[in-house]
C-alpha cells in the first residue's frame, strides 16, 4: 500500500511547477476537513479532562468549573460535526429483519460494513502519510533554498532499507490503530464492556422468526468463547447478528474492540515513558559530556545507583502503594506506570547516548562557541544536541518494544492497568486456560500482534540506527566505546 | 619592557593534565606578552604544548586539565573564571581545522549570527545583513549567497575564511591563531596569511600566531617565542631569531626548513622526538637532543637569560648563554677522544631521572661532563662560538 502510494506521488512529482506546493497545500486541508470533527472532538475532550483532573484548589476552584463546562460543551458541539470515518457515517450494527439488513451502511451485511469502514481508516492514514511525504519531497526539491543537507543522505539511506521500512510499516499501522481505535472496532468499548447491561439491541431471531431486542450484556453471555464447543471464532458471527473480526473473550465480548482500545494504553505508555526516559537521558548525558570530571563521575554513579534497583518489585510495590491516589487513578494507572518505567528506563538510553555525548562535546565547534562566549545550555542544546538526536531515535524505538512487552507481562500477571481497561497482557491471561481447546484464538491473536508489533518496533530501530550511521555494524560500537572510555 | 600596558600578557603559566596514570604538565612556564596591533608567533614540534597554551589563554582548558599556576591578564585585568566571561570576545580562536570548527548542521550565516547576536546583540535582517558584510571582509565572493550555504559546501580556504569572519564578528582585540595554515594546501595558506595580514592592518588587531611552521613564522609575525616540552626556550624578535639563533633547539628548528638546504644535500633533522614532560622541570628538557649538551645540562633548569643585542629585546633558555655554568669546552677534551654520540647524555638522563648522576664511582660532576665534552667539541658547540651568543 505504501508502496503503491509512493510510486504516484513520483510520478507526480517529476515536473514540478509552480502550483505544486498549491495543489498540496489544497490536498492537505481537504484531508483534514474530513476529519476536523474528531480531531476537534479529541483536543477539547483533553482540556475537558484536563479541567477534571486539576485537584480542588480553593480560590480559583469557580474559575476552573465554568472552564470544565465551556470545554465540556465545546466536545459536545465538535461532537455533532459529521466526520468521514466515524462509525455514524459507516454503521456496522444493524440486524436482519428477514429480508434485508437494517440500519447497516448502504444495507451491506455487518462484516462488509465494517470491512468498509477500517479500509476507509486506513486508507485515509496512508492518505495522510502520503501526504507528508509529498510535502517533504516538495520541500526538499523546491522551498529549500541548498541543494543537499546531511539529514538528506540519512533519510536516502532509511528508503532503501527494506527492514527498517518493515518496521515502519508496522509501527504506523499499530498507531494508526490507536489513534482511530473508537472507530476501528466493530462495537464501542462503552456498550460492549463498560455498560454492557444499559445497552438494548435489535436481532434476528431465527428460532422465533422475527426481530427482538435484548440487552448487550445478556447477549454477551451467550456468545462467550469457552472451550471447543461454546466458542466464537474469528471472522463469525454470533447468534445475534454481532460481527468478530477476531472471535470473542471468555466473557463474550468482544475481542477486536479489546485489542483496537488496549493498544492505545499500550502506545500512550510507550511513548510517555520513552519520551520522559529520552529527555532525561539527553539531558544528563550533554550535561555529563559537557561538563566531563567529577559531574560526570556523579552520574555514572546515580545510575548504576537505580540500575541496581529490582525493576519488577519497584513496580509491583509503587502500583501498589500509589493506587489509591490521585496520580494512581490517571488514565487507570497508565500514568504511573510510564513515570516508573522512565524512572528506571532512562540509565540505560543514558549509558548509550553518552558515549556518542562525549564524542561531540569533543568537537573544534563547541571549543568555537565556547570562545566565542556562547552560554553552556545553548552549546548543549544547538551544537551537541543534534548529534544525539539520531541514537536517542535508535534506543527509544527499540525500548519502546520493551516496554510494550512489560506492560502486557504486568498485566499477565494482573498487576499494572487496572482490569476494566482493555490491555493486550490481559486478553492473553484470559485465553490461557482455553488456549489446548478450541477457543485458542484469545491468547494466540494478542500474542501474535505483540510480537510483530514489537519487532516492528525493532526493526524500525535497526533501520534508523544503519541510516544515521552505515558503519554502525563495527565502527558504531567501537566509536561508543571510545567514547564511554574517554 | 614595554612602556604601554601589554594587550595580553601570560606569566609562568602552568597547565597541568591529571590523568589516572601521570601527571602532564603540557604548559610549564610559559611567559610571553602581546601588544595591540602586533603579531607574535609561537612556534614549535607537535607536543610541545602550543595548543595548550592557545586554550589556556581563552580559558578552554578541560577537566583532566587544569591552570595549576600563573597569570594571563588581559589590559592589565587577571583572567579568571569571571572575568572571562566578561571578556568573551574580546579574544578571539581561529582553529587549526576549520572543517571541524565549522558545525555541520547550520548554515556558513547561521553560525556567525549565534555570534553577532551574543556580541554586537545583532538579530534577524540586521544580523544577516552585518554577517554578509563580514563574509565580504574575509574575502568570500558572492557573500550573499554563501552565507545560506552549509560549511561542506565551501572548499577548505573558504571554510577558514568563514571562521575567520566568525572569529571577527565578536569584534576582538586579539585574534589567537591555532596553526589555521596547517590544514590548507600551499597556495591557500599564502592567502590566508595576506588576509590576516590585511584584517591587522585595517582593525589594528593583535595576533597570536602558532604553528610549527617556521617559514610562516618568518612571513607573519612580529616577535617569536619558541616552545620546547612546555617550556619557551627563545624569544627574539622574527628577523634577529632567523638571523642570529641563540638557542640550540632553535637553531636545529631553522636548520630542518626545507628551502634553506642546498637541495643536493640531506635536509637535517633533530633526532627523536619532543619528551612528555610528567613532571616539573628539573633540568634542561632538550638535553638529550641537543648537539651542545654538556654536564651541566642534565643537572640545572636553565632560566631564561638575556641575549639582547643592540635595540632587540630577546632571551633563550640555555645554560650556554648563563655565566654561572662556564661551558667546559675544551677543558675535558682529548680525553674521551671521538667520545659517545649525544646519545649517552640521553641514557645518562634517563638512567638517572635527571637526577644525581652515578658514572662508574667518579663524582657525578665530572663524570657527565667528562662524557659530554668530548660530544659537545664534535657538535655545535663550535658555532656558538663563532656566533658570540655565547659571551653575552
Amino acid at each position: 500500500m505504501a508502496g503503491a502510494t509512493s510510486d504516484r506521488e513520483r510520478a507526480s512529482t517529476v515536473r514540478p511547477t509552480g502550483s505544486t506546493a498549491l495543489v498540496w497545500a489544497g490536498a492537505g486541508v481537504a484531508l483534514f476537513a474530513l476529519e476536523a470533527g474528531a480531531l476537534a472532538t479529541f483536543l477539547t475532550g483533553m482540556v475537558a479532562d484536563l479541567f477534571a483532573f486539576v485537584p480542588p484548589l480553593g480560590p480559583a476552584q469557580p474559575a476552573v468549573a465554568t472552564l470544565a463546562e465551556w470545554a465540556n460543551a465545546a466536545q459536545s458541539a465538535a461532537r455533532e460535526v459529521p466526520t468521514l470515518l466515524s462509525r455514524e457515517t459507516i454503521p456496522n450494527g444493524g440486524y436482519w429483519n428477514g429480508r434485508r439488513w437494517v440500519g447497516t451502511f448502504l444495507g451491506l451485511e455487518p462484516a462488509l460494513a465494517w470491512a468498509v469502514r477500517v479500509a476507509l481508516v486506513y486508507g485515509y492514514a496512508f492518505a495522510c502519510a502520503g501526504w507528508a511525504i509529498l510535502g517533504y519531497r516538495l520541500y526538499r526539491r523546491e522551498i529549500r533554498p541548498t541543494d543537499w543537507s546531511p539529514r538528506d543522505d540519512v533519510v536516502d539511506r532509511f528508503r532503501s532499507h527494506t527492514w527498517g521500512k518493515f518496521g515502519l510499516l508496522v509501527v504506523f499501522m499499530f498507531v494508526v490503530m490507536a489513534v482511530f481505535a473508537p472507530a476501528l472496532g466493530p462495537t464501542t468499548v462503552e456498550q460492549n464492556m463498560r455498560e454492557s447491561y444499559s445497552h438494548e439491541f435489535s436481532y434476528w431471531n431465527s428460532d422465533a422468526g422475527e426481530v427482538q431486542t435484548t440487552l448487550v450484556g445478556q447477549a454477551n453471555l451467550q456468545s462467550q468463547s469457552t472451550g471447543t464447543s461454546s466458542r466464537v471464532m474469528p471472522f463469525t458471527y454470533d447468534d445475534y447478528n454481532r460481527y468478530h473480526p477476531f472471535g470473542t473473550l471468555p466473557t463474550g465480548r468482544d475481542l477486536f474492540t479489546f485489542i483496537a482500545t488496549g493498544s492505545r494504553i499500550s502506545l500512550i505508555i510507550g511513548v510517555l515513558s520513552v519520551g520522559l526516559s529520552a529527555l532525561l537521558a539527553a539531558s544528563l548525558a550533554l550535561v555529563a559530556a559537557y561538563y566531563r570530571g567529577r559531574v560526570d563521575l556523579g552520574m555514572v554513579l546515580l545510575s548504576d545507583a537505580v540500575m541496581a534497583m529490582p525493576q519488577l518489585l519497584l513496580l509491583i510495590m509503587l502500583t501498589q502503594v500509589l493506587a489509591e491516589t490521585w496520580i494512581g487513578g490517571i488514565y487507570s494507572g497508565a500514568f504511573v506506570l510510564a513515570l516508573i518505567f522512565a524512572g528506571t528506563g532512562w540509565t540505560y538510553m543514558w549509558r548509550s547516548v553518552r558515549g556518542p555525548a562525549l564524542q561531540v562535546a569533543q568537537r573544534q565547534w563547541v571549543d568555537a562557541a565556547r570562545s566565542f562566549g556562547q552560554k553552556p545550555r545553548v552549546i548543549m542544546r544547538r551544537h551537541m544536541l543534534p548529534y544525539i538526536t539520531g541514537y536517542l531515535l535508535i534506543y527509544g524505538s527499540m525500548t519502546l518494544g520493551g516496554a510494550i512487552i512489560a506492560i502486557a507481562g504486568l498485566s499477565f500477571l494482573g498487576l499494572g492497568v487496572s482490569p476494566p481497561t482493555p490491555e493486550w497482557g490481559r486478553a492473553i491471561n484470559l485465553g490461557q486456560d482455553y488456549v489446548t481447546t478450541g477457543s485458542w484464538h484469545i491468547s494466540l491473536i494478542p500474542g501474535l500482534l505483540i510480537t510483530i508489533v514489537v519487532t516492528g518496533f525493532n526493526a524500525l530501530g535497526d533501520g534508523v540506527r544503519d541510516a544515521i550511521d552505515p558503519q554502525s555494524d563495527s565502527a558504531g560500537g567501537a566509536a561508543a566505546g571510545r567514547g564511554g572510555g574517554a | 619592557m614595554s612602556d604601554a600596558e601589554p594587550l595580553l600578557a601570560v606569566e609562568d603559566l602552568r597547565t597541568v593534565f591529571h590523568t589516572d596514570r601521570e601527571e602532564i604538565h603540557a604548559v610549564d612556564g610559559v611567559s610571553f606578552e602581546i601588544r595591540a596591533g602586533e603579531t607574535v608567533g609561537l612556534v614549535g614540534e607537535s607536543g610541545s604544548g602550543k595548543s595548550v597554551t592557545a586554550r589556556s589563554i581563552l580559558g578552554l582548558v578541560d577537566s583532566p586539565g587544569a591552570i595549576e599556576e600563573g597569570s594571563i591578564r588581559y589590559r592589565g585585568e587577571e583572567l579568571t573564571d569571571d572575568s572571562w566571561d566578561r571578556h568573551r570576545g574580546d579574544i578571539a580562536i581561529v582553529f587549526q581545522d576549520p572543517g571541524s570548527a565549522l558545525n555541520p548542521v547550520y548554515t556558513v550565516g547561521n553560525q556567525i549570527r549565534e555570534a553577532l547576536k551574543i556580541h554586537q546583540d545583532l538579530r534577524g535582517a540586521a544580523a544577516r545583513d552585518r554577517a554578509v558584510e563580514l563574509l565580504e571582509d574575509v574575502g568570500i565572493p558572492d557573500a550573499a549567497t554563501r552565507v545560506g550555504e552549509y560549511p561542506h559546501q565551501l572548499s577548505g580556504g573558504m571554510q577558514q575564511r568563514a571562521v575567520i569572519a566568525m572569529a571577527l564578528a565578536c569584534d576582538p582585540d586579539l585574534l589567537v591563531c591555532d596553526e589555521p595554515t596547517t590544514a590548507l594546501d600551499v597556495t591557500i595558506q599564502a592567502q590566508i596569511l595576506d588576509l590576516l595580514a590585511e584584517l591587522q592592518r585595517e582593525e589594528d588587531l593583535a595576533i597570536l600566531f602558532i604553528t610549527h611552521d617556521m617559514g610562516v613564522i618568518e612571513d607573519a609575525t612580529d616577535r617569536v617565542n619558541v616552545i620546547y616540552a612546555g617550556e619557551v626556550v627563545e624569544r627574539a624578535p622574527t628577523d634577529a631569531l632567523f638571523e642570529n639563533p641563540q638557542h640550540p633547539y632553535t637553531r636545529a628548528l631553522l636548520r630542518s626548513i626545507p628551502g634553506r638546504t642546498p637541495p643536493d644535500e640531506t635536509l637535517p633533522t633533530i633526532e627523536g622526538e619532543v619528551p612528555t614532560p610528567t613532571g616539573p622541570a628539573t633540568v634542561c628538557r632538550f638535553a638529550p637532543r641537543c648537539p651542545d649538551a654538556f654536564g651541566a645540562c642534565v643537572e640545572v633548569h636553565p632560566d631564561q637569560q638575556d641575549v639582547s643585542e643592540g635595540g632587540d629585546d630577546r632571551s633563550a633558555a640555555c645554560l650556554l648563554h648563563d655565566d654561572r655554568y662556564p661551558n667546559e669546552m675544551g677543558t675535558g677534551d682529548g680525553t674521551d677522544g671521538g667520545g659517545p654520540d649525544e646519545r649517552s647524555v640521553a641514557a645518562a638522563a634517563e638512567n638517572t631521572n635527571y637526577g644525581a648522576v652515578d658514572h662508574g664511582g667518579a663524582p657525578p660532576e665530572t663524570g657527565v661532563a667528562g662524557d659530554v665534552n668530548g660530544q659537545g667539541a664534535a657538535g655545535g658547540v663550535d658555532d656558538v662560538g663563532d656566533e658570540g651568543g655565547g659571551e653575552i
